[in-house]
């Protein structure tokens, strides 16, 4: 009885301090003067992971492909087995154009974006996108350039027709990059002749807003949004961010929030540009 | 605990984030994956106590979150309380039967999402309630309670023959208080 009970306390006490250690953890990751702490450990743990990813990724990619190949084949079995595996053969072979048709456009789109002004001054780096969305509660990419390709934090990154979103982790090798679409993401845009505006991530799936800043000035359902000074000059100026789905306008009484939605195809992001910007103040 | 016990756990731990980080985010239904991390607390709680739940929930979420662009902690948390409570709420129930680990899977999944909305939100970043939950909650319990058989089985090798069954009984014994 007497054992029992101590086990009981020394459960509780264990739990205490484990609950105890993960809140510190979270307080010294929220805190600003100790953030860079707690990102720099998850850095170095990226790094360690990423190689070890990487290889796991490399062996299962062709099991899966071979699964895949062996459930067709056993379908197609059941038909003609000679007509069926050409038939096979053929759609692997459109499948394959398929990707490379698509890969093509991605590659053609950055191609078209390079010539555009906001980029032709500053220098970039071109990233393929290795993972989509590593929790169900944020809305990131990793890109396969880090700090050793000259990827930064707090880097703009464009792509497949507007900005993507920014660097908010940048590992040896890896970098993390926090979607426009994401819950705390914030952009300062202009429209029209000057008006200034902020478009916020309303988080994974939900549309995005943008809250009007300037008084008086009406935006225009499907008005572009582009990358201003505001919010500290973290993004470079005139990059295409978004497009209004309604008209709204902010008056001495009242702020609008007007819903946009992204400019680039934030589904289909197979390579990005970063952009190596440093903030004007 | 036992150096070969602790290898043994870790060694999981680190195989369970290779797959959830591989094939886990490959596999995503109405835009949620799975998440085996939160399944291993569940299953080391049913096994080994409450103890064992919360310990390994905590290394496990620890391991999570610093592959997770979410704070740093939040998922140790959330894990190491629901290792506890599962390992604090079945400790007299048989684990012969079948569909109690599934059962269990699927219930302490669907309380660890919601605890890690509630806690993201509360943390500063609303995205976290804004997100689809239904999915979420539905993709990762239902994963965990398909995998929650064999994970129980893994669970139980790592703890190893000297497995806290006892420890789990007695305590579950007191949980009156």
């Amino acid at each position: 009885m007497a054992k029992a009970r101590r086990r009981s306390r020394r459960t509780l006490t264990t739990l205490v301090v484990l609950v105890l250690i993960s809140v510190s953890v979270i307080t010294l990751d929220q805190s600003g003067r100790t953030h860079s702490l707690a990102s720099g450990v998850k850095s170095l743990a990226s790094d360690v992971f990423s190689p070890l990813r990487s290889g796991v990724n490399a062996v299962l990619d062709p099991i899966g492909n071979f699964f895949a190949g062996a459930v067709d084949y056993g379908a197609l079995q059941q038909e003609n087995r000679k007509l069926q595996s050409m038939l096979g053969q053929l759609r692997m072979q459109l499948d394959q154009r398929s990707f490379d048709a698509k890969q093509m456009a991605e590659l053609e789109k950055l191609l078209a974006m390079e010539k555009l002004p906001y980029l032709n001054s500053l220098s970039t780096v071109m990233a393929a996108t290795v993972g989509v969305g590593t929790s169900n509660f944020a809305a990131t990419i990793r890109i396969d350039k880090g700090r050793s390709e000259g990827v930064a934090l707090d880097d703009p990154v464009v792509g497949a027709g507007g900005l993507v979103g920014q660097v908010v982790e940048a590992n040896h090798s890896t970098s993390v990059v926090r979607l426009v679409t994401d819950g705390l993401s914030r952009v300062g845009v202009t429209f029209g002749a000057s008006a200034a505006a902020t478009v916020i991530g309303r988080g994974v799936g939900a549309p995005m807003s943008a809250e009007l800043v300037t008084t008086g000035v009406k935006l225009h359902r499907g008005e572009l949004l582009s990358t201003s000074s505001l919010l500290g000059g973290e993004f470079p100026p005139g990059i295409p961010v978004a497009t209004a789905k309604a008209s709204g306008m902010s008056t001495s009484t009242g702020q609008a929030s007007v819903e946009v939605q992204p400019v680039a195809n934030l589904s289909d992001l197979a390579y990005v540009y970063v952009v190596q910007w440093s903030p004007t103040l | 605990m036992s150096l070969g016990k602790l290898t043994r756990i870790v060694l999981l731990v680190v195989v369970t984030l290779i797959i959830q980080s591989t094939i886990g985010l490959d596999v995503r239904i109405a835009g949620a994956h799975p998440d085996l991390m939160l399944l291993l607390p569940i299953v080391f709680g049913i096994a080994g106590g409450p103890e064992d739940g919360a310990l390994v929930g905590f290394l496990a979420g620890m391991a999570a979150d610093l592959l997770l662009p979410t704070p740093l902690g939040l998922s140790a948390l959330v894990d190491c309380l629901v290792g506890f409570a599962v390992g604090a709420s079945t400790g007299t129930l048989t684990l012969e039967i079948w569909w109690i680990p599934p059962f269990i899977g699927v219930a302490g999944s669907v309380v660890g999402v919601l605890a890690y909305a509630v806690l993201g939100a509360v943390l500063g970043d609303p995205q976290f309630l804004r997100v689809d939950l239904v999915a979420i909650v539905a993709v990762v319990a239902v994963t965990n309670g398909v995998l929650a058989n064999a994970a129980a089985r893994a669970a139980r090798w790592a703890l190893g023959p000297t497995s806290s069954d006892h420890d789990r009984l007695s305590f579950a014994g007191r949980k009156k208080w």
